[in-house]
């Protein structure tokens, strides 16, 4: 399913997020405001509930918004899961829910998809 | 090089025997809704958490072992760069008390001289299984000059406090220190943040 970018268009100021990003489960902010660029393509993003475990196949959806950020230590609290394959998992700091995004460690960056937080 | 949102950083480790709850206390006591999902599958690295002290908006990297306590092989690269260390034993376990001696002289052997450290005395809510005492642990504590504290993963006891606890006694230590030390302590920008910006809870 595609992600609706209309909804978004206010969440974004200046090509940054506008407002803070938290976990949709428990609030944690991800993200202060201005800290992470908008930016879109095309992403296979595991679900966060997997009808079974399969760590080598996981369900995935195609997600296509995200906010990227730089240096990690932007992030306000978020986790970081083990490697698999180039890429680290993100998860909420404080309920683990995830992913909601992933780290590429070829290019150091982070990008937290727009469809898995929420902005207040 | 983009500007940063934080004064300091601090990489912080979870040691002591294994079962003693070093991933529960970083990841919370998982029983939860999310403990079935794909991120649990593959478990989690790191956490990054942001704290506050003294006006300073700390950046708190805390890193889980991979596990690899079970066969006492921690060394030099995991204590690469860590500043604070929460050692922790689980208070209804003898042995695990017993092995902070042990985890105390692998520390000195492999980390940092001036690591800050503190003792945790786990699973403080399993008052009928306890084997034990507070003041046992208070005393080693006091013997090695650490700081102590009991806590509880699972019932959620002074868990943060003791993350905050570290950070300060890091922040105390960092402060009469120049910045560009050689050693592996991240240095940052050191400028005053503007608190008046921060916005969040
Ligand atoms: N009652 C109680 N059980 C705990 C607590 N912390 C961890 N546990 C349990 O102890 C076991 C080992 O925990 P774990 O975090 O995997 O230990 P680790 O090997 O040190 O990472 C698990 O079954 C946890 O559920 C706590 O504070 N109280
Ligand atoms: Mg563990």
């Amino acid at each position: 399913m595609p992600d609706c970018s209309e909804n978004y268009e206010k969440e974004i100021s200046d090509g940054k997020n506008a407002r803070n990003i938290k976990c949709k489960y428990c609030n944690s902010v991800i993200l202060t405001p201005s800290t992470a660029a908008f930016t879109s393509f095309e992403f296979q993003l595991p679900l966060i509930r997997q009808s079974k475990i399969n760590e080598q196949n996981p369900e995935t959806e195609n997600v296509s918004l995200f906010w990227a950020v730089t240096d990690m230590f932007t992030f306000q609290n978020v986790g970081f899961s083990n490697t698999v394959g180039n890429n680290k998992y993100l998860t909420c700091a404080d309920c683990e829910a995830g992913p909601i995004g992933y780290h590429d460690l070829s290019n150091k960056m982070s990008y937290v998809a727009l469809s898995r937080v929420i902005h207040s | 090089m983009a500007k940063k949102t934080y004064d300091l950083l601090f990489k912080l480790l979870l040691i002591g025997d294994s079962g003693v709850g070093k991933t529960c206390i970083l990841f919370r006591f998982s029983d939860d809704a999310f403990t079935t999902t794909f991120i649990s599958t593959i478990g989690i690295d790191f956490k990054i958490k942001t704290v506050e002290l003294r006006g300073k908006k700390i950046k708190l990297q805390i890193w889980d072992t991979a596990g690899q306590e079970r066969f006492h092989t921690i060394t030099t690269s995991y204590y690469r760069g860590a500043m604070g260390i929460m050692l922790v034993y689980d208070i209804t376990n003898e042995k695990s008390f017993e092995n902070i001696v042990k985890w105390l002289r692998n520390i000195d052997e492999h980390a940092n001289e001036d690591v800050e450290k503190m003792i945790l005395g786990n699973k403080c809510d399993m008052t009928d299984k306890r084997t034990v005492s507070k003041e046992r642990g208070e005393t080693i504590a006091r013997e090695h000059s650490i700081r102590f504290m009991e806590t509880s993963a699972k019932a959620n006891i002074n868990i943060e406090r003791a993350f905050s606890e570290l950070a300060e006694a890091i922040l105390i230590k960092t402060a009469g220190k120049e910045p560009g030390d050689p050693v592996d302590r991240v240095t940052v920008d050191r400028r005053p943040t503007n608190t008046s910006k921060s916005c969040c809870n």
